[in-house]
């Protein structure tokens, strides 16, 4: 059986020590790395691909938040934290778990067998198209853990977008061009200048006078698609 | 012609206006006109039920009677505010106020006489009598009048100002009171910090295996910070000694905590165990110094507490590697809190600053008067 790949980001070394000996009576985790902040953090995930990580909240310089917040493929997350769980119940969409040191070793078993379960539900473990990829964002003092597919909409507003998810919309600081890189094109199509959106979420599409087309999603939202993008759909569609 | 509309808003102008013009009579005018109006009508109704009242004389009375007791007591109320009598207590006023009473009586007696004398000479013409002889005639009474009428005043301005006054000094007095309790409770939730106590644990659990003996002296720090964190009593003052052990206790954790990221260094230059300070006080700047600064740094820091002798003044620093900037927007609810605590115990004559140094640290100095 495949290993679930590790890594452990805490400032303290103590910590991370801690959580490695935790970790240790568990045979099916493998733990492939440790961070002692941020920066680290983010080079070793994205170079090593873990499936899970142990995360501190409150680090030097730069949040466990902060550290989601670069990343474009968050894998699974266990929060773990000294007092500041409150941080993490603000999540709208909740983490995998949260741990708080000292941990108790039977939470501590509760919490890997939650993991285990998640992760054996995705077919395949690092699949980079794999349409349960998620992303951490925060807008304002809220916080989101979404699945890309829940995305339905992404507008720009100059130097911001805003996406458009469940019955929720947040302001992130990537560009469309940026959000075109992450997001899997078989799913996601550009319809003008300003807006991406969600092919699973069209419920119609029309023609207009002008022979461009016009989109209607699921949510209500009726959009134009430039000439030049209109073009390019009918193709794809085979329209 | 107005419409409703127009009228609605032209009506709401005008009592604006009204309302505008009545307010700016303050209740001090308000109450010298209604009073001395009333009291000269008295002396009119007086006179009109004696029989021989003429109502043109009994007008012009009335006005000048008004003026005179304003102008005398409007005199007198400058005089007591110049001397600033209306914060004195009425045992030290009662001096001052009988020759003042008695002041304002034979000037009262002077000026009512003279102006029954000239009304009655000048506009009336009915007066045969020498001023002298007129004036003996009256004096008495007027005397008399005038003597109750000033102590009336005089009395009730003080009273009215007496009452004032033991009111503010009652909201004061709480205000100040609500100060130091909130003072309490913030440092009693600022002694332990949970983020602290917590990590230290978790610290320790791991302790155990790796070094046994770093663990358990962890345990005896630990037990020692919580002991005091819940026996302190924040109103007493404590010996710089305790506080300084205190302070050596916590550093002892958090370099467990930090291990190579944190270098502290602490140094005293006197007798620490002959001087007093408030309990926690040098422990939160430590505290504020690991949070804001050490914390913040990949690196870490150090932190040095200084203790000296200046000019009759103990001098506590606490100087660390660190940014004020990043430090001000968490803290200043417990930078204000020692501030208030300084000024509390030492009556302003304690000091206490923060700032940041050219060679990216923060100093933190506490001053107090070393007796």
């Amino acid at each position: 059986m495949k290993k679930i790949k590790v890594i452990i980001v805490d400032d303290e070394r103590l910590a991370r020590e801690e959580v490695k000996r935790a970790l240790k009576i568990y045979e099916d985790f493998v733990l492939i790395g440790e961070a002692e902040n941020a920066y680290d953090a983010k080079v070793l995930i994205e170079t090593e691909r873990p499936d899970l990580i142990f995360l501190d909240i409150q680090m030097p310089e730069k949040s466990g938040f902060d550290l989601l917040e670069s990343l474009d493929h968050v894998p699974a997350v266990l929060f773990i934290t000294a007092y500041d769980q409150y941080a993490i119940q603000a999540f709208e969409v909740s983490a995998l778990d949260y741990l708080m040191k000292p941990i108790r070793e039977e939470r501590f078993a509760k919490a890997i067998q939650k993991i285990r379960e998640a992760i054996q539900m995705k077919s395949s473990l690092n699949d980079s198209t794999s349409k349960d990829r998620k992303i951490f964002i925060k807008d304002g003092e809220k916080r989101f853990f979404i699945q890309l597919d829940d995305i339905y909409l992404i507008e720009s507003l100059e130097n911001y977008t805003r996406l458009f998810f469940q019955d929720k919309k947040a302001l992130q600081r990537r560009s469309l061009r940026q959000w075109e890189e992450i997001l899997d094109e078989t799913v996601f199509f550009r319809i003008n200048r300003t807006e991406i959106i969600n092919t699973k979420f069209i419920q119609e599409v029309h023609t207009t006078m002008s022979g461009r087309l016009e989109v209607k999603l699921k949510t209500g939202e009726l959009l134009e698609v430039s000439n030049r993008q209109s073009v390019k759909f009918k193709n794809q569609n085979g329209i | 012609m107005l419409n409703l509309h127009e009228k609605n808003t032209f009506t709401t102008a005008l009592k604006k206006i009204v309302l505008k013009t009545t307010t700016a009579l303050s209740t001090y005018w308000k109450i010298q006109l209604i009073g001395w109006i009333t009291a000269s009508l008295y002396w009119g109704v007086a006179a009109f039920l004696s029989g021989h009242f003429i109502w043109k004389m009994g007008a012009v009375d009335l006005i000048l009677d008004v003026a005179i007791g304003i102008l005398l007591t409007h005199i007198y109320r400058n005089f007591a505010l110049k001397n600033g009598w209306n914060k004195l207590n009425l045992k030290m006023l009662l001096p001052g106020i009988v020759l003042s009473i008695l002041i304002l009586s034979l000037l009262y007696m002077v000026l009512i006489v003279g102006k029954l004398y000239l009304v009655r000479l000048l506009i009336f013409k009915n007066e045969t009598d020498s001023f002298l002889v007129f004036f003996k005639s009256v004096q008495l009474q007027v005397f008399i009048t005038g003597t109750r009428l000033m102590s009336i005043w005089v009395l009730a301005y003080h009273l009215y100002h007496y009452s004032r006054l033991e009111l503010e000094t009652v909201k004061e007095n709480a205000r100040l009171s609500i100060m130091i309790k909130e003072a309490q409770l913030n440092n009693l939730s600022a002694q332990l910090n949970p983020h602290f106590f917590f990590n230290s644990l978790n610290n320790i659990k791991f302790l155990v295996i790796e070094n046994p003996t770093a663990a358990r002296r962890a345990i005896d720090l630990l037990s020692e910070l919580l002991r005091n964190s819940l026996n302190s009593n924040m109103g007493r003052l404590i010996s710089l000694n305790e506080e300084i052990n205190l302070v050596r206790d916590y550093l002892e954790l958090e370099k467990i905590r930090f291990e190579e990221r944190l270098q502290i260094k602490i140094e005293t230059s006197l007798d620490l165990s002959r001087h007093l300070i408030l309990p926690f006080s040098i422990q939160s700047l430590v505290e504020n110094a690991i949070k804001h600064g050490i914390e913040k740094r990949k690196a870490g820091g150090f932190i040095t507490v200084k203790v000296a002798m200046e000019n009759d003044f103990i001098k506590i620093t606490v100087q660390n590697s660190g940014q004020l900037s990043n430090e001000i927007k968490g803290s200043r609810i417990g930078l204000n809190n020692m501030r208030e605590r300084l000024l509390l115990q030492y009556n302003g004559n304690a000091s206490f600053e923060i700032r940041q140094m050219e060679d990216e640290t923060v100093l933190a100095t506490i001053l107090i008067p070393s007796r």
